[in-house]
């Protein structure tokens, strides 16, 4: 089996959550099985799962798998069904707080349930009240409709005692909230009550997830094919995958710089995220990066004996490179466009200042910018933008949309795309404007814009931070119609590299070393050492 | 079904549990149907049950009956053997016959306790984190399984007890916060039973519940109530066909004025506040219920037996002089200052001096540590603590044992509400010398025909009345003779009419 490792599904994805659902469909098309593996408790991961394309079936929450629960008949459960052990309660809704009041018929406050309002009044939670008055209990209620997490409070109402439980009551997994020596009070330990009956207990959530990729490594055995365990979120097992009892093919994804200045990359302090990892690096059975940039500057700088893999993390769909091109002269000339969150390290300012320069040669010229504001810092993103903005004259220029799902739309319409940011992993956007026909202008940035952007083939790649030398770029694109066609034909071409077909290629090289050491590992097992010699016989 | 209603039976039982669990045999006995029933979490239930003489389905629990547990067969299970410890990553190490350790990487997570008086069986297992907080305690039953797991706050205080199912599911919740700044259990939360839950402010509403359940289920139960504590309960209960309440004891400390004393306060809820709650008011004696009827003349008071003695134990052969242990004298009871241990001590020093082979066995459990080494010193002081011998609580075949070895037993005591282990002694015919008490005496002993009765605290006269058995081997066979003779009025059919006439 594949695992995809991560922590959860939100629906507020970031880069590797996309990078894993793009992944897990490319497998799905190829007939090759897989399991998103989310580590973290979450009442909604179902619902959110689902919407991005994970059926129950493929989706394997740890708690979940504890709890007997991966796959339930789900039912919205509403406050009226709940039992509360007390005769014919009475329920005040307080729509401005999305609860009830429950009540007994003497008044006593017996719970306050609180509902998802934009789920049909779904029932999240309960807080529980004793006949002394004392909250000693709140329930959490998993998305499809079985209390699933509940908290025991402590007699100075604090969360004690953490349990959850199946759907049919029996408790399985319990974390304990205690005081250290030094009085400070701290999550000090895990028990888990299994299916089987053992119980275990674990200091750290990362030893319990650790012995869940070991009963995943077990259900999944196979003497034919490895388990293959590709970690998309370090922190989740970059040191439990390596101490699994049984073996299996594992896979470090890096989704980010793995130095912590990306344009350092041979000699910068290391990214805290991967520290650990770049430490093991030849623990892991194999490491991918999304671009042969980082492969190589992780080859260069770590010298690693595993295998180094390079797997783009987005795909273009047939779809688009099928579709029909549209040449530059039916596009908004000048139209320059941008997809990202305006945000500190996205430093749209410095576009914006770009297109302020490339706006006094050729006034037709407009920048739309797709994307959220990050609230950070008040919206300090937004506000530089802004300022940028009336530094140049923009105003009418420059034009902040919002997001949007209309990408088609807009990038058969705009002619060029522009990107500044400060560090990528890889940047799915700008994959996406060039297997549209845009005519792409990067930052030499790691990691990701300054491989997707071919300079002088797709567009260009200038310096890193240097804005007069990206409109320079621009200047010289909108100058000259055949560069312009011949950059617009280079991005349409070069989106090839990220196609579906050749993207399935990387991973199948990938999963076929698995297999072509799955023999080697297999023996290594003191309880397969000697099978190699019965063969001979 | 009779419902006998108790708070539990304890590892050392009064004179109520034992009153109780012979009812309940007595009943088996003659074909009725009847149960002890019984409140408190007990994990030594059965145990206990069978130390007084009661199988499985003669005693039924509150918890053992929601967690689904009344009849399940003994399973001794090692701590070495106990599935749930994985032992290809956990080393279990002994620290002698009373605890051993489950270790991980060299730390410790856990300590398995051994059962008391077992070998190597499970009592508790208490997990804790790296900090050496106790996280989680589980609790096994003496059949053999898990019954319950309990959580702490984080002063240490027990905070949460799960009582569980044979499949583990949580069954009753009992959770610890605190009232008015004191940590009480605040509620018993009772769990998909029959699909719903139920949660209750104390034990007592739990109970009342349940043995609500049980009448309504069984229609026609009759519930007996036999705990002064429990009294209000059964009260309260709606469903059962008849409701009495047993005395086991004389419901006044002013004894010279039974009719008038002041009540014990344990008795207001059954005599006066809830007493209309009751069909009747059962007491083992015509002596109280004539002093309760002047008390209270509109209360229908009865007399029923307060035990029995089984058909076997009439059927067997009558034991003679020589097959026992001469000098023997018995005293069978709590070491409390009500029975007036210290008055056997002092009769037995006087006896001595007639008789220097006399010794004085005690069997019962002191109620406190005091009580012992006073009554040691008492012996040390009268020059007889080599004649007093201080024997356990004991049941069973041990207490039958000591029956057959004794040639004359005493009661001392302020009081009785009867003096059933009178009758138990004289079923294996030995003679009795009591000081003239209430209540009970007058109706078990005919002085000098099957024993003696003394004046109340003339222990010089109980002396010189043991002597005179001790020493003439002629009266002894004859009092020996009347005991069993007297015995046998208690048996089975008789006492089970009583018992039918009084439930009518």
């Amino acid at each position: 089996m594949n695992f995809f490792v991560n922590a959860t599904m939100p629906k507020q994805k970031s880069g590797i959550e996309h990078a894993q659902l793009k992944r897990f469909e490319l497998f799905n098309n190829h007939q090759v099985d897989s399991r998103i593996v989310l580590r973290d408790w979450d009442p909604v991961a179902h619902v959110n799962a689902n919407a991005a394309g994970i059926p129950d079936n493929q989706l394997i929450n740890m708690f979940d798998y504890f709890q007997e629960a991966v796959t339930v008949t789900p039912k919205t459960l509403h406050a009226q069904e709940i039992e509360f052990g007390v005769p014919n309660v009475q329920f005040a809704d307080e729509p401005a707080n999305n609860r009830y009041l429950v009540t007994a018929q003497n008044g006593q406050l017996v719970a306050r349930v609180n509902y998802d309002a934009t789920a049909d009044k779904r029932v999240r939670s309960t807080e529980l009240f004793d006949g002394y008055n004392n909250l000693f209990r709140v329930d959490h209620y998993d998305s499809r409709g079985f209390a699933s997490l509940i908290q025991w409070y402590t007699t100075d109402n604090q969360i004690g005692t953490e349990t959850w439980v199946t759907p049919s009551g029996r408790t399985v997994i319990e974390t304990f909230n205690k005081k250290t020596m030094a009085g400070e009070f701290v999550k000090s330990g895990w028990r888990l009550i299994e299916h089987g009956g053992h119980v275990m207990q674990f200091d750290t959530i990362e030893e319990l997830t650790k012995h869940f990729f070991d009963r995943l490594n077990d259900d999944f055995w196979s003497e034919e094919q490895p388990n293959v365990f590709v970690l998309d979120r370090s922190h989740l097992g970059d040191w439990g995958l390596l101490r699994l009892r049984k073996p299996a093919y594992v896979v470090m994804h890096l989704h980010n710089s793995h130095a912590g200045d990306a344009q350092d990359p041979m000699h910068a302090i290391l990214n805290n995220h991967y520290e650990f990892a770049m430490n093991a690096l030849d623990e892991y059975d194999a490491v991918v990066s999304a671009t042969h940039k980082q492969t190589h500057d992780v080859n260069e700088r770590f010298q690693p004996k595993t295998r180094l893999f390079t797997i783009p993390v987005g795909v273009v769909p047939d779809r688009l490179l099928q579709a029909e091109r549209v040449p530059v002269a039916r596009r908004e000339f000048g139209k320059v466009i941008a997809f990202a969150r305006i945000a500190w390290e996205k430093h749209l300012d410095d576009l914006v200042r770009a297109v302020g320069i490339v706006h006094k040669e050729f006034p037709q010229v407009t920048l739309d910018l797709y994307g959220y504001a990050d609230p950070a810092d008040n919206y300090k993103a937004r506000t530089s933008v802004e300022e940028a903005i009336r530094e140049y004259g923009l105003e009418g220029v420059v034009t902040m949309k919002g997001y949007t799902t209309e990408i088609d739309a807009v990038e058969n319409n705009a002619m060029m795309y522009g990107l500044t940011s400060r560090m990528e992993g890889f940047n799915l956007a700008i994959m996406e404007a060039i297997s549209h026909g845009l005519i792409a202008f990067s930052y030499d940035v790691n990691y990701g814009p300054n491989e997707i952007v071919e300079d002088d083939v797709n567009g260009n790649v200038v310096p890193y931070e240097d804005y007069e030398a990206m409109a320079q770029a621009m200047l010289k694109v909108l100058r000259d119609p055949d560069l312009a066609q011949r950059y617009s034909t280079g991005a349409y071409e070069s989106s090839e590299r990220y196609s579906e077909e050749n993207v399935w290629h990387a991973w199948r090289e990938l999963l076929d070393d698995a297999a072509a050491v799955w023999p080697a590992k297999l023996a290594a097992m003191p309880a397969h050492a000697h099978d190699l010699n019965k063969e001979a016989e | 079904m009779n419902y006998f209603v108790s708070e539990n039976v304890f590892t050392f039982n009064s004179g109520t549990e034992h009153a109780q669990a012979k009812r309940v045999q007595l009943f088996t006995e003659q074909g009725q149907s009847a149960q002890y029933v019984t409140r408190n979490y007990n994990r030594f239930l059965a145990r206990d049950a069978e130390a007084i003489g009661l199988h499985a389905e003669q005693v039924l629990n509150m918890y053992d009956f929601f967690q689904g547990v009344t009849d399940v067969p003994r399973e001794e299970v090692s701590l070495r053997l106990l599935p749930q410890i994985p032992l290809d990553e956990y080393h279990i190490e002994g620290h002698g016959p009373n605890y051993s350790t489950i270790n991980h990487a060299g730390r410790e997570l856990a300590r398995i306790n051994v059962m008391p008086a077992t070998v190597g069986l499970v009592n508790d297992i208490v997990y804790y984190d790296r900090y050496g907080n106790t996280t989680a305690r589980e609790n096994f039953d003496w059949r053999g399984f898990k019954s319950s797991v309990d959580y702490f706050h984080p002063d240490g205080n027990l905070a949460v007890q799960k009582m569980l199912n044979l499949a583990g599911e949580t069954v009753i919740e009992i959770s610890h916060m605190k009232v008015n700044g004191t940590l009480y259990p605040t509620m018993w939360k009772l769990l998909n039973y029959k699909g719903h839950d139920w949660r209750f402010n104390t034990e007592d509403q739990l109970f009342l519940f349940f043995l609500n359940e049980i009448t309504a289920e069984h229609p026609g139960s009759i519930l007996v109530s036999d705990r002064r504590s429990l009294d209000h309960v059964v009260a309260d209960v709606q469903f059962a066909a008849k409701k009495f309440a047993v005395l086991h004891d004389i419901h006044t400390p002013d004894i010279k004025n039974p009719i008038r004393g002041k009540l014990y306060d344990a008795y207001l809820n059954v005599l006066e506040r809830r007493v209309r709650d009751f069909d009747a008011i059962l007491v083992p004696t015509p002596e109280q219920q004539a002093d309760l009827q002047k008390r209270y003349s509109g209360v229908d008071f009865r007399v029923v037996p307060d035990t029995f003695v089984p058909q076997a134990q009439l059927a067997a052969s009558r034991l003679r002089l020589p097959d026992r242990q001469a000098g023997n004298i018995l005293f069978m009871g709590r070491l409390s200052p009500e029975k007036r241990p210290d008055q056997a001590i002092r009769a037995l020093a006087r006896v001595v001096k007639s008789v220097p082979s006399a010794t004085l066995t005690f069997h019962g459990y002191p109620a406190n540590a005091e009580i012992l080494n006073e009554l040691k010193a008492l012996a040390n002081q009268l020059g007889v603590t080599n004649s007093v011998i201080f024997g356990d609580y004991i049941t069973g075949d041990a207490l039958a044992a000591a029956y057959q070895r004794a040639q004359v037993i005493v009661q001392t005591s302020v009081a009785e509400g009867f003096g059933m282990n009178l009758v138990e002694a004289m079923s294996y015919g030995v003679p009795v010398v009591s000081y003239d008490i209430t209540y009970g005496t007058r109706e078990l002993i005919h002085d000098g025909v099957n024993g003696y009765v003394v004046a109340n605290g003339a222990h010089g006269e109980m002396a010189d009345r043991i002597v005179s058995i001790l020493s003439d081997d002629g009266v002894w066979a004859d009092l020996s003779a009347a005991a069993y003779d007297k015995a046998v009025t208690f048996n089975g059919q008789a006492m089970m009419a009583a018992w039918q006439q009084a439930l009518q």
